[in-house]
């Protein structure tokens, strides 16, 4: 142990010409700290899986000896949802502890005045696994976000286009959209029509739901009354199993195209599985390469159940991200050298690594002798452009009597063929 | 040390712009005995509208008309005060909780017309686009954080000077009249109904500067940014600090605010690891023990209300 490090550190030194003595392993690496931040939702019952999952992630990594020898320390805090309190956390983080990488947030409306008014004045690279928004995108082209966002997880442009795509296969001809009303609905209903309109299928109604309604019986009726062959649901579990029992009740379709969100185990019991015989839904992960499986068994290892949750994938890949960065960046780097370091440790053309410690192991070795990497994550291949946004292999998925099956896979370039095509 | 300095004048900044919320509320309800339930609307108006106003132009929703910075935000605390005439005069006719229901609802209405109307908005997306003025000048380090803060804190003072002065003048003793006994202040010739009205509208416009230096703050707003909870909290803060008192007022949100962030950062320090998933959950108990407290032991708040002489009684004057 002891002399791999060693190798590593002076290896580091050596490739950043920043004159590190390379200091010989063991004793230097327990006793140094570095910190990194992360303000997520912990208090919501959705949330505190997301951030369980990037403390898991950094165990791993500091079991095989940290980042540039030194440990990381992740300092949670709770956003609330409140962007008021994630901005004073995400300002106390960078401050006060002086992280140079902050994680999160989930909700687009407390990542984007982070975003605005802490990394990016402070020069702290962000990295969120969850808010899909594509504000963030707009934000990055007008040159807003310094090079230092970056979002593990793909923007609504591939979900819509996957849910577009599966209506065409399906043949149907006219399609009715239930949505969400919060930033990630209104973005995927609107891309989803756009798309669908594109594709020369008719969108006879968007209905946009509010969270927490006893009942939504007058915005079911409304989706109905143009007679679609099939509906798309952009919806959570809970408003999804409502408006869902309401909709069949009304006489509503069984063909049903679903976003990630519904792939959830209360939605299958409580809808009914004999009533989800046409549901196809669709999903931005892949768990195809080795490392994404790897990641699903330590994550069922360690937590005793399967990632099923919103956001795990992602949130692993984010934090682990995050890392890989940090290392290629070495000892005491700064956010904006971090940020500049990710296209690294993410390139198509470096070593494939695993998603786990021993991946990251490997990656350390590879990038001490200069090399690059490609991390191949729990959500597939990540590949940032160049406003941090990912795009994402796509799976269709059906459910089952158990929990889910995948249906197709669909590659990386088909996906981005297909979304460059409804430009 | 710098690291804890820029921290400080963050918090700092952002609760004077809460106080000067907080002042507002106590104009309406400490001293006029208005409950409006309904903060986060007028906050929310003076937000989006000084954005809206002073903001780039943007392709997704309206607004970009990049105007001076003062007059944006002028025009989100006129925005507020526009918006509580017309609230105030379709429920100023209603009394105690069922004018608190009636805000409460035009603040709901509020936050749902702001994550809807995405021409006007963005929509639930927020409203980006806004450039914090003099940018160019100081960056954007701890120099422009400083300038910031001492802009709020000098408006923070104005509000309260000319509060208090409110407050001990024949009108401040009109509003108290009002709010102790209506019939007997119109029996002496006074007109609840404008002056309530006068009241409602000032407090309200006094949210709307608030809403509108948060807006600045972050250059952003979004939906989540005015949900009831800003309402509890600006309201758990002129509880605790003193409703009737400015100086109270103004304890308080920096009390509730400092306990908020406090609680979460220590709890993130000093609570051993495996309780750190809950830190989220322990914080809302913390806070919500505060408050309870509060309203057992000292129901009239750390700043009670002092009886203010507004005229001289001597025979003679």
């Amino acid at each position: 142990m002891t002399m791999k490090r060693s190798v590593h550190t002076a290896g580091l030194g050596l490739v950043l010409g920043l004159g590190l003595v390379p200091v010989a392993g063991e004793a230097m690496a327990q006793s140094c700290t570095q910190k990194i931040g992360a303000v997520l939702p912990i208090s919501v019952d959705w949330g505190r899986p997301i951030a369980e999952t990037a403390k898991f992630v950094v165990e791993q990594v500091n079991s095989v000896g940290g980042v540039a020898g030194c440990n990381i320390e992740l300092v949670l805090r709770d956003d609330q949802t409140d962007p008021k309190v994630g901005v004073d956390a995400a300002k106390a983080l960078v401050d006060i502890d002086q992280v140079p990488v902050l994680l999160g947030s989930v909700s687009s409306g407390v990542s984007m005045p982070i975003l605005t008014s802490v990394t990016v004045p402070g020069k702290v690279m962000q990295m969120s696994c969850c808010s899909s928004s594509t504000a963030f995108t707009k934000l990055a082209e007008q040159g807003k976000t310094d090079g230092l966002w970056f979002r593990t997880f793909a923007t609504s442009r591939v979900q819509a286009a996957v849910g577009a795509m599966v209506a065409r296969d399906k043949g149907y001809k006219s399609v009715a959209i239930l949505y969400k009303n919060d930033d990630w609905g209104q973005d995927i209903g609107k891309i989803v029509a756009a798309n669908l309109e594109k594709l020369g299928i008719k969108v006879t109604a968007q209905v946009a739901l509010n969270d927490a309604q006893p009942s939504y019986r007058a915005e079911v009726a409304e989706a109905l009354a143009g007679q679609p062959e099939a509906v798309y649901l952009a919806l959570y579990p809970t408003e999804g199993t409502a408006a869902v029992r309401e909709w069949l009740s009304l006489g509503g379709t069984q063909n049903m195209i679903m976003a990630n969100s519904l792939k959830s185990d209360d939605f299958r019991k409580n809808v009914g599985i004999e009533y989800l015989g046409n549901a196809v839904g669709t999903d931005t992960s892949s768990p195809r390469t080795p490392s994404a499986e790897a990641f699903v068994k330590r994550y069922v290892e360690k937590f005793g159940g399967q990632p099923n949750g919103p956001g795990l994938a992602n949130s692993y890949d984010a934090t682990m991200i995050a890392l890989l960065a940090m290392q290629a960046a070495g000892k005491d780097a700064k956010g904006p050298q971090i940020a500049a370091m990710v296209a690294k440790v993410t390139d198509p053309k470096g070593t494939p690594v695993t998603a786990d410690a021993a991946g990251f192991a490997e990656a350390t070795k590879i990038l001490a002798g200069g090399g690059t990497v490609l991390y191949q994550g729990a959500t597939g291949n990540v590949k940032f452009d160049a406003n941090g946004d990912v795009s994402a292999p796509a799976v269709v998925w059906s459910f089952t009597n158990e929990g889910t099956k995948e249906d197709t896979y669909i590659p990386l370039e088909e996906v981005d063929a297909f979304v460059a095509s409804m430009k | 040390m710098i690291g804890i300095l820029s921290y400080l004048v963050f918090f700092a900044t952002l609760a004077s712009i809460l106080a000067i919320a907080v002042l507002g509320l106590n104009l309406q309800w400490g001293n006029t005995g208005l409950f409006n339930g309904g903060v986060a609307a007028f906050f929310g108006a003076g937000a989006y509208v000084t954005l809206i106003l002073g903001g780039q132009p943007q392709d997704e929703h309206l607004g970009g008309f990049a105007l001076p910075y003062l007059v944006a935000l002028a025009g989100g605390i006129a925005a507020a005060a526009l918006l509580a005439w017309i609230v105030g005069r379709l429920t100023l006719k209603l009394r105690h909780d069922y004018l608190a229901i009636a805000t409460f609802g035009v603040a709901v209405a509020f936050e749902n017309v702001m994550r809807n109307a995405l021409w006007l908005t963005g929509g639930a997306q927020g409203l980006r686009g806004f450039e914090r003025p003099m940018r160019d000048l100081l960056g954007d380090g701890l120099n422009y954080n400083s300038v910031f803060l001492a802009f709020v804190l000098v408006l923070l003072l104005l509000v309260y000077g000319v509060l208090q002065r409110l407050a001990g003048s024949p009108f401040g003793r009109l509003l108290r009249a009002i709010r102790e006994d209506e019939d007997a202040a119109r029996s002496l010739g006074k007109m609840p109904a404008r002056i309530r009205l006068t009241a409602f509208v000032t407090g309200s416009a006094i949210m709307g500067l608030a809403g509108g230096l948060y807006g600045t703050f972050y250059a952003f707003v979004s939906p989540q940014d005015v949900l009831p909870t800003l309402t509890f909290q600006i309201w758990a803060m002129l509880i605790v600090g003193g409703a009737g008192n400015n100086r109270g007022a103004i304890a308080g949100a920096f009390l509730i605010w400092g306990a908020w962030t406090a609680s979460g950062w220590a709890l993130s320090r000093f609570a051993p690891v495996e309780a750190q998933l809950y830190t989220g959950s322990i914080q809302f108990i913390l806070i919500g023990l505060v408050i309870v407290g509060m309203l057992l032991w000292r129901p009239q708040g750390l700043f009670p209300e002092r009886l203010v002489v507004s005229q001289s009684g001597k025979p003679g004057h």
